[in-house]
């Protein structure tokens, strides 16, 4: 009985382990919108699916620079493994803690939705040049450089021409 | 025996379960929260007189205004040790960038030459921590080998530090250091540990509009460490080392940035650069880089990528 017992403990106890560092390295997450899972290690083979920021993953394999991963639908790919995160990304405005209580919170909610704080944004800079006496040129370029769009896929096509980014260390 | 198997096969047959669900991220999205509806917008006015938990419950409990606005007050002391929230990054960002534009001889216009310089940042900026900011990146007319960080992610290259590498690695990782200063908000760390934030309770964006002075004073404070004094040393050798990791990531030779100091080094005396006097000495920075850079031995594969660099500077 205390052989049988004994076994048993073992056994309970191989199970927390295992499963417990299998769950933590298993799960990865995206770190951003638009992390392409492929068909292939390669970024420019067939795209299987398209990860929104904090969507997890079951890593499968490791690969250079590339993991295959298992989706929540359960279909695998590849993704170029910085893309990923082990800890789950959290909110981007996740301010809410104290300010919660003085109902300050909700004014920075409400700004950072609202299309108002783009404009807001601009109106404190205007009055900043304005106070300061600087030339209006200066806040034209900041907006010019604002203003200047990367697309997707003039960044994949100058990755891909470079051997740098998701196309690095052989990941054509 | 037969219980014992049982029990056995029920154990089993309980582990794999478990493999699967945390394969899958399964209790994540269990334990997620539900997302909550979107709030129509309504005026600023209206936004700041809204009512927050405590004049609630102090209404419930009957508490006076006065006593609720002095524990409001409390709080707020408290709340200032917060990080500062993006929307605010970007605002105080924006200024420094305005500042930056007006004390370097401000665009170099080379639309060719900024995209290209775009591009290299975008590639190192998406493998950052921060992968969802949006970095912008901007071409300084001085002839000052320099390079800056605003919060919010406007990063500033001079046509002078341009001229002064020799290929896309050494570019990867100049760009590399400073978006690491963003990432790691050390500017944000550096003013919330001044005497200027001492007594904010909450520094909002309309905080910040109500209060020029203080947005001002801010502003004087970031581009006087930005341009004079420096940031400190121990930020510097973060931004140098995450910097390193940043450009391996993003597939690029990650001696590039070792590789322009130890330019900047041989040229010390001839040219003009504040890293002279707002970084710590070139040779410590080379010394502390080279120990971070055994750590990426299959980095040395990478490439340098010259021949596209000088293409890209041929129109200089």
């Amino acid at each position: 009985m205390a052989n049988y017992l004994k076994r048993v403990f073992m056994l309970v106890a191989c199970w927390v382990l295992v499963s417990g560092s299998v769950g933590m390295a298993g799960t990865m997450y995206a770190k951003k919108d638009h992390v392409r899972v492929t068909v292939a290690k390669s970024p420019t083979s067939r795209v299987v699916a398209t990860l929104k920021r904090g969507e997890p993953v079951a890593v499968i394999k490791k690969s250079g620079r590339h993991y295959q991963v298992k989706l929540k639908n359960g279909r695998t790919g590849w993704v170029f493994k910085f893309k990923l995160t082990d800890k789950k990304p959290t909110a981007r405005r996740g301010r809410g803690g104290l300010s919660a209580l003085t109902g300050k919170s909700m004014v920075m909610a409400k700004e950072a939705r609202a299309g108002g704080s783009i404009r807001g944004l601009k109106e404190t800079t205007q009055r900043y040049v304005h106070d300061k006496h600087l030339d209006p040129v200066y806040q034209k370029a900041v907006e010019a450089m604002e203003q200047r769009v990367i697309s997707d896929e003039e960044l994949a096509r100058f990755q891909r021409e470079g051997g740098v980014g998701e196309f690095s260390g052989g990941g054509q | 025996m037969m219980r014992r198997r049982m029990v056995l096969m029920v154990m089993t047959v309980a582990s794999l379960g478990l493999f699967a669900c945390q394969g899958y991220g399964f209790f994540d999205e269990l334990l997620k929260p539900q997302p909550k509806k979107e709030q129509p917008q309504s005026a600023e006015g209206q936004q700041e007189s809204a009512p927050g938990l405590l004049d609630s419950l102090g209404g419930m409990l009957g508490a006076k205004q006065k006593e609720l606005d002095l524990l409001k007050k409390g709080l707020g002391v408290v709340q200032a040790l917060q990080p500062i929230g993006e929307e605010e990054e970007r605002a105080l960002g924006r200024a420094v960038a305005v500042e930056a534009f007006a004390r370097f001889g401000g665009e170099y216009h080379n639309e060719p030459l900024t995209r290209y310089v775009n591009l290299v940042g975008h590639t190192v900026a998406e493998v950052s921590d921060r992968p969802e900011l949006n970095f912008h990146f901007a071409i300084l007319n001085s002839e000052e080998q320099n390079a800056f960080a605003a919060p919010g992610g406007y990063i500033f290259v001079t046509i002078g530090l341009l001229k002064a590498l020799t290929n896309e690695a050494e570019l990867a990782g100049v760009l590399a250091h400073e978006i690491a200063h963003v990432t790691k908000r050390h500017m944000l760390q550096t003013i919330q540990r001044g005497a200027l934030l001492e007594s904010v309770s909450e520094l909002t964006l309309s905080a910040m509009n109500k209060d020029p002075q203080l947005f001002s004073n801010l502003i004087n404070e970031m581009t006087d460490i930005l341009f004079t004094k420096g940031l400190d040393k121990t930020f510097e050798y973060e931004a140098d080392a995450v910097g390193v990791d940043y450009a391996y990531r993003a597939g690029y030779n990650p001696q590039g940035l070792r590789d322009y100091l130890a330019t900047l080094q041989r040229q010390q005396g001839r040219v003009q650069s504040r890293f002279f006097t707002t970084h710590p000495p070139i040779s410590i920075r080379i010394q502390k880089m080279t120990e971070v850079l055994a750590q990426f031995s299959d980095g040395q594969e990478l490439p340098f990528l010259s021949q596209r660099f000088k293409e890209a500077m041929r129109s200089v």
